[in-house]
């Protein structure tokens, strides 16, 4: 394994994006980056830009309005990157499959814009802090 | 050739560019691990910033087409180069001070402002709103700071002047021979420049050009990999020159003799103590407040100190 | 005005509204025809005080539906204006958003989901849906084909 993917695992930074979601998985992923949970053992750190960004959070079933946007956001990252899909609506729309606005879930979307993404896939409905950190460190010793 | 060779090693190793770099990384994580420690949790292990900048090394750089590539590209460098510059300068003053020359102090100030300049210059080459209006935050914290950081130093020149008599040559080796804090004046003009130095660190309450939540990353919103490394590293060599300054200026330096100089290292280590505890307590101030906090509150406080330090010179009473 | 004589009051406005239905203490229930919509939400927006909580709105089999809540805070009364809009066609009904400024998403709301056109609406533009979402495809109706 080259350093790159080693360094990358040793400090993946995260960019939060809310693709259609009902901000409960929001919620959750804030909840994840406080003090109690302490994700910045593992080198995770909140940036403000995708640009700065290794891991993508992707919340919520994919609107028609954000869609785009969320493609944008994507390639905007440099790469090498990781997407993750969390929360049921994102790993397969959940509840809204039937929706009049939803495009698809995440990994459909993201695939539109490029087709070798990695993406990673956290369910639950929100997932827990646990859950989504627990997610995290399989999906980096996997890769 | 050998003179070209020596100053090459003094630049480029130590204790230029890789002695800075790995005590910058080494503070870096100090910060990060202290206030872990305030937050009562664990915090990041200790080769965590050199990981950081080692995976930004590893990731695509773009850069924006509407943007201004060359200033896009050369800004950071810039900006590296002088606080290297500085943070050589200090560090040859605290450990060989015979080596002086006339003026070392009007470039180290100097050399204190690029950095901020090299950050106004990067985001405006970025072509992209956010960094716009983190480079306009930026220039007005500057227009903020830079006046009571000099008048700070004013403060501790008039102290100085009066012991150092006539003829000696007013050098920053020459300041470092006593402490200006230990005496009214010097410890207003210290405790400015403490929150100076702060804003120039880009940290909480100051850290309004970069205000991650607000403005999406604001002046360095389109950098990535390898340029993103490189204001990184700055950031960190920052961190050790500008509490470097401080205690050189005020609390003293490192002595000539080796109890001197572990007891300037405790000094910077406290210096940087206090910057961690006063991020730690503070929301982020908007940038009128800031400008207010600077002008009419700081301002105010300098005017006393010299005051306090020309009564002090002309009445000889030192601790005025 | 305690609940008696709110309940005094409404029967001023008994004229345009097909029945004054209690089903509880505070919950006052009005249908009306879709043409009496403006008087009596301007009865009870200026005279009795009421204040305008959000409009819903319904497609029923037969017709449209606009139920206007109002909430009277003094008695802690709830007050449900049903007005009925017949024409599935060209569905129609006068905007309360001149009167009532508050009124004027939530129209522009039912507007892009049912398709029912608000006459004297001040700026009756797309709010919710897509931009690239077609015209004349209303998601909300029993008979939408999405």
């Amino acid at each position: 394994m080259n350093w790159k993917m080693w360094s990358l695992k040793k400090s993946p930074w995260v960019f939060h994006v809310n693709a259609g979601a009902c901000n409960n998985c929001d919620i959750e992923v804030v909840d994840c980056l406080t003090p109690k949970f302490d994700v910045e053992r593992f080198g995770i750190k909140l940036v403000g830009s995708p640009r700065h960004a290794d891991a993508l959070l992707v919340t919520g079933c994919v609107t028609r309005q954000i869609a785009p946007r969320l493609k944008e956001a994507y390639l905007q990252t440099s790469k090498p990157c990781v997407v993750f899909a969390l929360g049921a609506c994102a790993c397969g729309t959940g509840i809204f499959c039937s929706g009049y606005h939803v495009v698809g879930p995440v990994d459909k979307i993201i695939k539109e814009a490029d087709p070798n993404a990695i993406i990673a896939y956290v369910p639950g409905c929100p997932p827990k802090p646990e859950a989504m950190i627990s997610g995290v460190v399989k999906a980096l010793a996997a890769i | 050739m050998s003179e070209i060779l020596q100053n090459l090693f003094w630049i480029l190793v130590f204790p230029g560019f890789l002695f800075s770099a790995v005590l910058g990384l080494v503070a870096t994580w100090i910060v990060r691990k202290v206030s872990a420690m305030v937050h009562h949790r664990i915090g990041p292990p200790l080769g965590q910033p050199l990981y950081d900048v080692m995976k930004l090394l590893g990731k695509e750089t773009l850069i924006p087409q509407a943007g201004q590539s060359f200033m896009f590209v050369v800004a950071p460098l810039v900006g590296l180069a002088a606080i290297l510059l500085l943070s050589t300068m200090l560090w040859r003053i605290s450990i060989a001070p015979d080596e002086l020359f006339v003026g070392d102090i009007i470039v180290a100030v100097y050399l204190m402002v690029i950095p901020s300049l090299a950050l106004i210059l990067g985001s405006s080459a970025s072509a992209s709103a956010h960094a716009a209006i983190g480079a306009s935050r930026e220039m007005k914290l500057v227009v903020a700071y830079e006046l009571p950081l000099v008048l700070a130093f004013v403060v501790v020149l008039i102290k100085t002047a009066a012991v150092a008599g006539q003829n000696q040559v007013l050098s920053l080796a020459g300041i470092a021979g006593h402490a200006s804090v230990l005496s009214i004046s010097g410890l207003l003009a210290f405790l400015v420049a403490l929150l100076c130095v702060q804003a120039k660190l880009g940290f909480v309450p100051f850290d309004i050009p970069e205000a991650e939540t607000e403005i999406a990353g604001g002046v360095l919103i389109e950098y990535s990999g390898a340029l993103l490394a490189v204001w990184i590293i700055m950031q960190a060599i920052m961190l050790v020159a500008l509490p470097l300054f401080l205690v050189v200026v005020f609390l003293g330096g490192f002595g000539t003799t080796l109890a001197g100089f572990i007891g300037g290292l405790g000094k910077y280590v406290g210096v940087l103590v206090l910057i961690i505890l006063i991020k730690n307590t503070n929301p982020r101030m908007r940038i009128d407040q800031a400008m207010k906090f600077f002008w009419f509150y700081c301002g105010p406080v300098l005017a006393v100190a010299v005051v306090l330090a020309m009564i002090g010179n002309v009445t000889g009473i030192n601790w005025l | 005005m305690n609940q008696q004589e709110l309940n005094e009051k409404l029967k001023d406005i008994a004229a345009k509204v097909i029945s004054i239905d209690t089903p509880a203490a505070n919950r006052i229930y009005m249908p009306c025809e879709s043409e009496n919509i403006r008087d009596i939400c301007r009865f009870l927006f200026a005279d009795v005080g009421a204040r305008f909580v959000i409009a819903t709105g319904i497609d029923s089999d037969d017709c449209f539906e606009i139920i206007y809540h109002f909430s009277y805070d003094q008695t802690g009364c709830v007050i449900n204006v049903k007005a009925y809009i017949r024409d599935r066609e060209n569905p129609e009904v006068e905007s309360i958003t001149p009167l009532i400024p508050g009124a004027e998403w939530i129209e522009r709301e039912m507007h892009d989901l049912l398709g029912i056109g608000f006459r004297n609406h001040p700026r009756l533009e797309r709010l919710i849906l897509a931009d690239d979402w077609p015209d004349g495809v209303y998601p909300l109706r029993k008979d939408a084909k999405l």
